[in-house]
């Protein structure tokens, strides 16, 4: 067991905006409790509110009314801690470092000796072994976004953010990036928050998918996965999968009924 | 390639830009269409390439690159400076952009008094010079530092990254580009600084040719050692526009 229990409790956020006093509220009463070592997906329509609360978990944003903590602590004296995990749908790697100084950034920020060992092994994990040197402008889309995926995890963290990680990528690459997230993931079960608006993408990487309203964000539905791990990507063409994708998809979009739901 | 031949276009035609203002220039001058004191090109390298003067325009551009360089140094290293300083310290920022843009709106012929008393007359050309760079490398500096990205910014708080690695890391890197830019930019602003600086007194450089021919009606003289500073600001420029590329390759 790795990681630490995230809690969201009745949080509420609003974004101020000019001439309105109350400003736009972009979550509303949200709770939400995420277990150590648990792979939990958000998924929600796009404005639904979903990014804004994986902020809150992250310490860029700070709750209207509510409360976030991770393990006992606010999210900022973990951030403090560098034992946050993060990768956005921008890969913000940093133009001017290679593949592996780039992995090894978040050492440097932590104040401590790079664990070159770590680097190498989250390299080869990731599979750009022979790109080491290779700087982000020389990689494909989903090349960068694995680099990130490696330096989200290579201070070993105690909670990992993903904020739809493969969203920029196109539908092959981003099937095989998951097949990689899921393998990885499984052997090392850090508690994960994914933001994402892939009902594949959530079901097969997550132990429990919460489906948001579109704004204020609100949790309307909420499933638990009942696939094992490690999980083989065939799982994706069983039935059961299908019937939850169908479920899911529904959820997301009740006015155009099921008429879609097999996509 | 497309690039090649779009480059070889480009080649041309500055080659060609350059050979109609020289052939304007020679024809103006030898039909004396613009009066006596415009020489044809010919006359002026005849001039500055004599043998009998290489010591006299050596001496004058040596002493004016030296001031030029040193004021360049002084003025870039400030200007990186501040901007390091204001933006670690923000309740700094605000004062030292209103220091830096009342520094640049004195007229540089005005600051030259002011240096003279400072400082002595030999080194006013540098001072007078690395005021100049100085604003040029501090605004754009600032705005290099105002480049940095919100998603890298995002990604170094969640990561917990102190305010010092923050600007080590991430915006010093970002702004590297624009500052290459403003060091390239502020050369030639160097260069003028430093002739004006010579103005007030310098024993020696183009500054003093300048102002000694056009005093005493010395129109090839004159000529030469403005094309002589012109040549120096040009070969200059050309390598910190090298300078430049390689930091917007390295960098973004």
């Amino acid at each position: 067991m790795t990681g630490a229990a995230i809690s969201i409790e009745h949080v509420t956020k609003r974004f101020p905006l000019k001439g309105q006093s109350a400003g736009v509220m972009a979550l509303e009463d949200i709770s939400i409790a995420v277990e150590q070592s648990e792979f939990v997906a958000l998924l929600g329509p796009s404005g639904c509110g979903k990014s804004t609360l994986l902020r809150l978990v992250a310490s860029l944003e700070r709750p209207t009314e509510g409360t976030v903590s991770i393990g006992g602590e606010a999210p900022g004296s973990l951030a403090a801690r560098h034992a946050l995990g993060v990768a956005f749908q921008d890969h913000a790697l940093l133009p001017w470092l290679n593949v592996h100084d780039n992995i090894a950034l978040p050492f440097s920020l932590a104040n401590k000796p790079v664990d070159r060992e770590a680097v190498g092994g989250l390299i080869d994990l990731v599979g750009l072994n022979g790109f080491e040197t290779a700087r982000p402008g020389q990689l494909s889309g989903g090349m960068r976004q694995r680099v990130s995926i490696a330096r989200s995890l290579v201070l070993s963290p105690e909670v990992l953010l993903l904020d739809e990680p493969f969203g920029a990528l196109d539908a092959v690459t981003r099937r095989q990036m998951n097949i990689e997230l899921q393998r990885i993931w499984s052997r090392q079960r850090i508690t994960t928050v994914l933001v994402t608006h892939s009902v594949d993408e959530a079901l097969f990487l997550a132990d429990r998918v919460l489906v948001l309203s579109a704004r204020p964000g609100r949790i309307i539905r909420e499933v638990a996965t009942p696939f094992d791990r490690p999980r083989d990507p065939a799982v994706m063409r069983s039935a059961t999968f299908h019937d939850l994708v169908d479920d899911l998809t529904d959820a997301l979009h009740p006015t155009d009924a099921t008429a879609h739901a097999g996509r | 390639m497309p690039g090649a031949s779009s480059r070889l276009i480009a080649i041309a035609c500055g080659t060609a830009g350059l050979a109609g203002f020289f052939a304007l220039w020679q024809v103006i001058g030898h039909y004396q269409l613009a009066g006596l004191s415009w020489p044809p090109l010919t006359a002026v390298l005849q001039y500055l390439f004599d043998p009998d003067r290489h010591a006299l325009f050596l001496r004058a551009i040596d002493a004016t690159l030296r001031s030029t360089i040193a004021g360049y140094l002084i003025g870039a290293l400030t200007g990186i400076g501040l901007a390091s300083i204001a933006y670690t310290l923000p309740m700094l920022q605000r004062g030292s952009d209103r220091f830096a843009a009342v520094v640049n709106s004195i007229p540089s012929i005005a600051l030259g008094p002011i240096f003279l008393i400072l400082i002595s007359r030999e080194a006013t050309p540098a001072g007078v010079a690395s005021i100049h760079v100085f604003f040029i490398v501090y605004v754009s500096m600032n705005s290099g530092l105002a480049s940095t990205s919100q998603a890298h910014e995002d990604l170094f708080s969640a990561l917990g990254s102190s305010r010092l690695k923050r600007f080590l890391r991430l915006n010093f890197p970002s702004a590297v580009p624009a500052i290459a830019s403003g060091l390239r930019l502020s050369w030639p602003a160097a260069l003028i600084g430093a002739i004006i600086g010579e103005w007030f007194g310098a024993p020696r450089g183009i500054g003093i040719l300048i102002i000694n021919s056009m005093q005493n009606f010395q129109i090839n003289l004159l000529w030469s050692a403005v094309l002589l500073a012109a040549m120096a600001s040009l070969f200059f420029f050309g390598m910190l526009t090298l300078v430049e590329r390689a930091a917007y390759r390295r960098f973004r």
